[in-house]
């Protein structure tokens, strides 16, 4: 259908100018931006005409449409009033106005060029509402614009989240990591200087030896502590809800306090170590916090205790989880309680431990308030990892250009850990069609 | 009637033995690993309410000889991070105008768009919500600077709107899984039956969906407002001294390097920062599971 | 006037066309009953009627009007589902009302629909209770009181009574069938279950893979079925099915010759390969037999059945079910004499699996 082309050209249109819209807002130079959006939308207008051509009637109180075209006039409203208060004279007459007045200045580039495209909107639902009606099957622009408006302005802030934060952001840390930017970004591309610099720093390398030691060991011990301690609470045991309230409430407690309190229990001179010692053991020395060497372990201390207790929680509701058939079986096959778990049950709940992996894990790399709560890194930088390292670089050391690429490498890490997670979960569910 | 001769084996239930040695490893273990999870908290209450001569030369599991309240007063209200010398009020005030708002607006826009994608599915939704998805798991290290930029055009970098946007976005993924899979749990047909019975999308959401979902958002008030009040990394990031969060000025407190450490006010002010969390968690009891089960994602 | 027209209706799901080219025609006042094994796309043609799913092509009328593209509220339906789907914090009575109140309705005739469907369902003493407050047989009164409030012209109804249990579905069965004789409304309902779609429709239209095998009243469907899946989905047990030849009005299988002279053809005498379905009961026993033309089977089960007997059996390495009084005496690994009556068994053509 000719038709169908005609608005499709107008959709792509609009898709076309908003792009460029985007991407000269994001600080893409080069003349072709400068006009390019206004350009193509004046296109998209005239595709309408050529649409209007073929109908030439307008109705808006018959139209099907009304709806629609109404909440596309109220976005255009919207957006005038944005346009209103980034005015200087309203600003001066209206305290709110002017609280946030250079919020209302960076928002009126977006809100003009909304204007222009909900107006477009509008008129060519006006067009189409009138042309079509009930008998016809809906044409493109009805489907994009038209049908379901609520629910796709509804999910406006998830879009905006998703690309115009999640995307955008992370490709501009990744494009800027390959910049020379100091104090402020630039945007001269200098190649992979900057990763070189990152990779020959002992305090980056050591920051990588940390977190891999913190990481493997809290995945193993988490693991291992939460199933026994799930097995344990699996027992019909009495009291089992206040043991679980005991396990868990660490987690409900910020990384910082937790911090807080483990350095003060490590403390030598008050805690654990003079505790010891004063019991009579003279020589006994447990200085985690305070060894170069050992000081990880220390911070795994802590994190261990905020975070078992979920591991545990997610095991146990695993467990319960589990058939109740099983346990019978194994019993009428006199099999013993500890053999079922290892051998029966743990292979039954592969699920559940892949779960808790990735949660573990997505964890372990944001580690960064425990380590400021309870050494800031110390002794000297024993207890440095890379997201500190980021946050160093980016905000006190004045080197945007490190922060940038050793937070491009966390995301590598990242990725490559999420991999072999998306092929289990996607990989395996395509089996089942 | 059987003869009654013939009942030799044991009647009724097997005989329990409370002090079985099954029973006394069991517990065993469980008590001795409860103390170890006891064990910090026990001593920041002890310690802050000593008084710190007794705290020099007293041992940190020894309970107070003598109860003093002074720590918490001076912590709540005294202590010092650089030049403020008001205490952590102020922290605790930034925080509760940071997690109110920052709560308030995630759940709302996440509820909605939950809704969306579960009920009224149109051709694009899932490649964004999967693009929100795997943006729960990209490190926040990457998206930090360009929302600074971002914050900084519109004024609002180092103030409480900001952080309150910050805190919006990053719950977003979460949130939005939460009630997508929760809407979707719910029967199509009850959607359905009100489509025909005349309801639009605000319709169907105010009257059907939402009576039907307190409990999810309850689940989902417990996440947010735990995680936000809990936050460092944002708080020490898009805030200033003026504006930070009470974790930011707690950690500012206890680790500043000027002064005497006192470690009584250290504690109280510990304890205070974690009572709001602690006090939703014991509150909250099995919605609390629900919600960091569905929550850990955030680490 | 047609109630409901669709034409040339298709339905997709992404490249999953579940709904092809798909046409029927009902008349005001028809109970249809849509019938078909479970993913045959039933549910998806009533939605599409409905207006819950939106079409990928063809058109929609009820009652002369085009509704392809209106809301589900504007097409003059109501609609009852499997699961209930009652508003769970709304009293029964708020249930009623959801969509009247939509509809902007004044407060009085609320009231006085609400009162005529109470009374006609029987269901005034529970107006004010929640649904969680119902036993499965009230809900589903009170979802159907939900379509009735409306005042509508076509019923549509998705499986209601398969979350019910045996007894339940029976009462409840007999209640629509009054509801529909006090009413006359169109009425569409989709089962899976041949004895409701028996005992209720007018028209029955059978359906598989998307499409209509046949259309036709539960006597057509029963004894005069379309091609061979047809054939096989009706009836408990099914149709026993023969290969063989047709020749000159005769029907050979075998050394079994059947003189097919008072068959009704559907296009006239053929001849060539041919397939003869028999339906248990259409087997003659006993006295029957006099006359007919016979054969020796011997019996491999007899299933007592109370008011009658179901014997199993085989023909020509084929297996055969007999269905026999339920106080014919008889007893496995017996021989026994059955007789064929060629007039109600079907022909089929083996490529084309059409009725001869
Ligand atoms: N939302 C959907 N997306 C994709 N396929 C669907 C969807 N709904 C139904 N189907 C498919 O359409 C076919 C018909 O479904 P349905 O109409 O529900 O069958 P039934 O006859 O049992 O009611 C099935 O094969 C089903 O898998
Ligand atoms: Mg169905």
């Amino acid at each position: 259908m000719p038709q169908t082309r005609i608005e499709r050209a107008f959709l792509w249109s609009i898709t076309l100018a908003s792009l460029f819209f985007i991407l000269r807002q994001v600080g893409v130079e080069g003349a072709i931006f400068e006009y390019a959006p206004e350009a193509i939308l004046f296109i998209g207008a005239g595709i309408l005409a050529v649409i209007f051509a073929q109908t030439r009637r307008l109705d808006l109180f018959k139209n099907r449409l009304r709806g629609p075209i109404l909440g596309w006039l109220v976005g255009i409203a919207v957006c005038v009033m944005v346009l209103v208060l980034a005015q200087k004279g309203v600003q001066d007459s209206w305290e709110f106005a002017k609280d946030y007045k250079k919020a209302w200045k960076a928002l009126t580039p977006f809100a003009s060029f909304a204007i222009k495209l909900f107006a477009l909107f509008a008129v060519a639902l006006l067009i189409v509402g009138t042309r079509d009606d009930a008998t016809t099957p809906r044409g493109a622009i009805e489907r994009a614009f038209g049908s379901n408006m609520s629910s796709k302005v509804a999910a406006m802030p998830m879009a905006f989240t998703a690309v115009g934060i999640f995307v955008i952001a992370t490709l501009w840390t990744v494009y800027h990591s390959f910049t020379n930017s100091k104090l402020l970004p630039k945007s001269e591309l200098i190649g992979f200087d900057q990763y070189q610099r990152l990779w020959d720093s002992d305090r980056w390398i050591l920051s990588i030896k940390n977190l891999a030691i913190y990481g493997a060991c809290s995945m193993v011990f988490s693991l291992v502590i939460g199933f026994v301690l799930a097995a344990l609470l699996d027992q019909k045991i009495r009291l089992e809800s206040l043991f679980r309230t005991i396990f868990l409430y660490p987690f409900a407690l910020s990384f910082i306090v937790t911090g807080l309190v483990w350095q003060w229990i490590l403390t030598p001179e008050f805690g654990v170590q003079h505790i010891v010692r004063s019991l009579g053991w003279e020589s006994f020395t447990f200085d985690p916090l305070f060894n170069p060497d050992i000081v990880i372990y220390g911070i795994l201390i802590a994190g261990l205790w905020q975070g078992t207790g979920l591991v545990m929680c997610l095991m146990l509701a695993g467990l319960r989880g589990i058939d109740q058939e099983v346990w019978k079986a194994a019993r009428v096959d006199g099999i013993p309680a500890w053999k079922t778990y290892i051998f029966v049950v743990i292979p039954m709940m592969k699920p559940v431990f892949v779960t808790t992996l990735v949660l573990i894990a997505s964890g372990i790399i944001k580690l960064y308030d425990l380590v400021v709560a309870q050494t800031s890194g110390g002794p000297g930088l024993a207890s440095e990892v890379p997201a500190k390292y980021v946050y160093d670089y980016m905000f006190g050391g004045q080197n945007l250009g490190q922060g940038f690429a050793a937070s491009t490498m966390m995301l590598v890490g990242v990725l490559i850990a999420l991999i072999p997670f998306a092929y289990l979960e996607f990989g395996g569910r395509k089996k089942h069609g | 009637m059987a003869d009654p001769v013939q009942f030799t084996g044991p009647h009724g239930p097997k005989p329990k033995t409370p002090f079985s040695r099954r029973n006394i490893m069991l517990y065993g273990t469980l008590i001795v690993v409860s103390l170890y999870y006891l064990v910090p908290l026990y001593v920041m209450i002890v310690t802050s309410l000593k008084g710190m001569p007794e705290i020099r030369m007293g041992n940190i599991f020894a309970p107070p000889m003598e109860i003093t309240f002074e720590p918490w007063v001076k912590a709540w209200s005294q202590a010092c991070t650089g030049l403020n010398c008001d205490g952590l009020s102020r922290g605790f005030w930034n925080s509760v105008q940071i997690t109110i708002p920052s709560v308030l607006a995630s759940i709302i826009i996440a509820s909605v768009n939950g809704y969306a994608l579960a009920n009224w599915r149109f051709k694009g939704a899932n490649v964004f919500f999967g693009i929100l998805i795997f943006g729960a798991f990209i490190p926040y290290q990457v998206m930090i600077y360009p929302i600074v930029i971002m914050l900084r055009e519109m004024g609002l970098y180092t103030k409480l709107g900001g952080l309150v946007i910050v805190h919006s976005i990053f719950g977003m993924p979460i949130l939005t899984l939460l009630f997508r899979n929760y809407f979707a749990s719910l029967p199509e047909e009850l959607f359905k039956a009100a489509r025909v019975d005349g309801a639009r999308f605000w319709g169907i959401y105010f009257r059907i969906m939402l009576p039907m979902s307190m409990p999810i958002f309850v689940v989902a008030v417990i996440l947010q407002v735990t995680g936000i009040w809990n936050d460092f990394l944002f708080g020490v990031i898009y805030a200033k001294p003026d504006s930070y969060p009470m974790t930011v000025q707690l950690n500012n407190i206890v680790n500043s390097v000027q002064g005497v450490k006192e470690y009584n006010v250290n504690m109280a002010a510990t304890l205070l920062t974690g009572a709001v969390p602690l006090f939703i968690y014991f509150v909250s009891g099995k919605l609390f599971v629900r919600g960091v089960a569905a929550g850990a994602v955030k680490g | 006037m047609n109630s409901v027209e669709i034409k040339n209706l298709d339905l997709n799901f992404g490249a999953v066309k579940v709904l092809q080219n798909l046409n029927l025609d009902i008349k005001q006042g028809e109970f249809v009953v849509l019938l078909g094994s479970s993913g045959c796309g039933k549910s998806t043609l009533l939605n599409c009627i409905a207006g819950l799913l939106e079409v990928s092509g063809g058109q929609l009328f009820i009652n002369g009007k085009n509704v392809t593209w209106s809301e589900p509220n504007e097409r003059g339906i109501g609609m009852v589902f499997q699961s209930y789907a009652l508003y769970p914090q709304m009293t029964v009575k708020g249930n009623l009302t959801f969509g009247l109140k939509n509809a902007k309705m004044p407060k009085d005739e609320i009231e006085k629909r609400v009162a005529r469907a109470a009374e006609i369902l029987q269901i005034e003493p529970l107006l004010d209770r929640k649904p969680a407050a119902l036993s499965g047989g009230q809900r589903q009164r009170v979802a159907i009181g939900r379509a009735l409030v409306r005042d509508v012209d076509v019923f549509l109804f998705d499986e209601p009574l398969s979350n019910l249990d045996a007894k339940l579905r029976a009462d409840l069965r007999v209640e629509i069938k009054k509801l529909h004789q006090q009413l006359q409304n169109t009425m569409i309902y989709v089962t899976h279950d041949q004895i409701e779609a028996m005992t209720l429709a007018d028209r029955i239209a059978i359906m598989k893979g998307g499409k209509i095998m046949q259309l036709g009243s539960p006597d057509e469907i029963y004894n005069r079925p379309q091609n061979l899946y047809v054939a096989d989905f009706i009836g408990s047990p099914s149709m026993d099915f023969f290969e063989g030849h047709l020749e000159n009005g005769v029907f050979t299988m075998g050394d079994i010759a059947l003189p097919m002279a008072d068959y009704e053809y559907a296009n006239g005498p053929v001849s060539g390969p041919a397939i003869v379905g028999i339906r248990p009961e259409h087997i003659l026993t006993g006295d029957q037999t006099a006359g007919a033309v016979t054969t020796q089977v011997t019996i491999d089960i007899v299933e007592p059945m109370g008011s009658d007997t179901l014997v199993y059996s085989s023909l020509n390495c084929k297996p055969l079910h007999i269905r026999m009084d339920g106080k014919a005496k008889v007893a496995a690994g017996e021989t026994i004499t059955i007789g064929f009556d060629p007039v109600s068994a079907s022909l089929f053509d083996p490529t084309t699996e059409e009725r001869i």
